[in-house]
């Protein structure tokens, strides 16, 4: 079974490779760089025998690789400190929609029903 | 749960609670402006439906008011007029409407309330009601809803409370019971006479509030189910509040979405239009300093 540390630097290992094939600023030294790690510690992460690091190195890993940082964040079995906030006004609501929606397909869940408010008048 | 949600500029309410069908949408309706000159005119030519919007989805500004109130908001221009059209789908489960602008119900000309009152009965049944285009004044005709700038004392509100609290338009409807509907349901003949699917149409093809404009010949029919059939506990009410142009631009930041109704409209309907008040230009008030200057004229007579 593959680890979620694996399948996080796996992701990470392969996007970073494919980028490097075009250009080589994107190697594992340039990559750690510019995200402030060390190339060790990263390569480690790719490899699965380190776990993700931080939200703010994983936001700063998508940003540097191109990619969503919610994606690269939910792979890393984190939630953006954005949306926790969201969760955190509605906990119940939110649990409950979440689990809604589980199952729906895109197209279903794509439709997101909005109520028109009312207010005190 | 009882919801009204945005779909396609109509407001669609659900009470999926009540029954299934219970499903109504809401649309507002431009059309053109009759004249107020005491004949009863037909329903004038449609322009689609007004655009409208969430007011949530300009918090930062709309008027703090408006957040307060909820709802949704639409641009209206002073050259056209607005009906109320009802949708019941194809299941035509009846609903109670209520009515009203600046909170003045659109029936009886009584100040809001969230209740219905069977006498006199101030609430519209949808089916078979199809739309309203203006307050109630006499049997067979209303007064078209015109929109008209708050503070110019022009609106039933103004009129009838005194001050221009509320502007806009407030709908509020209300289910039938579902074991009413079930029951109706099961004389088919009979419901459809009460909802009037088989009836003929009728022959008759800043912050705004609505004003009277001219008289239109619409029946606003009585209901015909009776009062106790009505679901008052599962009630879903919504503001509509109204904007001229440069309220819509300063809120949205954007142009209305539609043009407003020009000469040729009107001219295409065989109705008079009135630059001066359905277009009105600003112009200037002139100086009080200039105005007491002299003329050469006055002058060379001394």
């Amino acid at each position: 079974m593959i680890s979620k540390e694996n399948v996080f630097g796996e992701f990470v290992r392969e996007k970073r490779l494919a980028l490097h094939q075009e250009d080589k600023n994107y190697s594992l030294r340039k990559v750690a760089m510019r995200i402030q790690v060390e190339p060790s510690y990263l390569s480690k992460v790719e490899r699965g025998e380190q776990p993700p690091p931080s939200e703010a190195k994983i936001v700063l890993l998508a940003e540097d690789l191109g990619e969503d940082k919610d994606v690269l964040l939910a792979l890393s079995g984190k939630v953006s400190s954005d949306i926790q906030e969201v969760i955190r006004k509605r906990p119940a609501l939110f649990a409950q929609l979440i689990r809604d929606l589980k199952d729906m397909p895109d197209n279903a869940v794509l439709r997101i029903i909005r109520e028109v408010r009312d207010g005190n008048w | 749960m009882t919801m009204i949600e945005l779909m396609n500029d109509s407001l669609c309410f659900s009470f999926p609670q009540v029954h299934p069908c219970a499903k109504l949408g809401i649309s507002f309706i431009r059309t053109l402006r009759i004249p107020d000159d005491g004949a009863a005119y037909p329903n004038p030519p449609r322009l689609g439906a007004f655009p409208m919007v969430h007011v949530d989805d300009y918090e930062s500004s709309v008027p703090a008011q408006w957040l307060e109130w909820g709802g949704v908001m639409l641009p209206m221009y002073q050259s056209e007029a607005l009906l109320v059209q009802f949708d019941p789908g194809k299941t035509r489960y009846p609903f109670a409407v209520k009515l009203a602008a600046g909170k003045i119900n659109a029936l009886t000309g009584d100040a809001w309330t969230n209740d219905l009152t069977p006498h006199p009965q101030d609430y519209a049944v949808s089916p078979p009601q199809e739309e309203i285009s203006g307050y109630c004044v006499g049997r067979g005709v209303v007064r078209q809803f015109i929109a008209m700038p708050l503070g110019l004392g022009s609106t039933a509100e103004e009129q009838l409370a005194g001050n221009p609290k509320y502007g806009g338009v407030q709908v509020c409807a209300y289910p039938m019971k579902a074991e009413a509907f079930e029951r109706f349901s099961k004389s088919p003949d009979e419901f459809e006479v009460m909802t009037g699917v088989n009836e003929e149409q009728a022959p008759f093809h800043a912050k705004m509030g609505l004003g009277l404009g001219g008289l239109l010949g619409q029946n606003v029919k009585l209901d015909p189910f009776g009062y106790d059939v009505w679901d008052r506990q599962n009630r879903s009410r919504c503001f509509v509040h109204l904007t001229d142009s440069a309220l819509w631009t300063a809120i949205t930041g954007q142009d209305p979405p539609v043009a407003p109704p020009r000469a040729m409209h009107y001219n295409l309907a065989g109705l008079p239009y009135h630059e001066e008040i359905y277009a009105p230009t600003p112009v200037h008030e002139g100086s009080r300093i200039l105005e007491k200057l002299r003329t050469i004229e006055t002058q060379a007579g001394d």
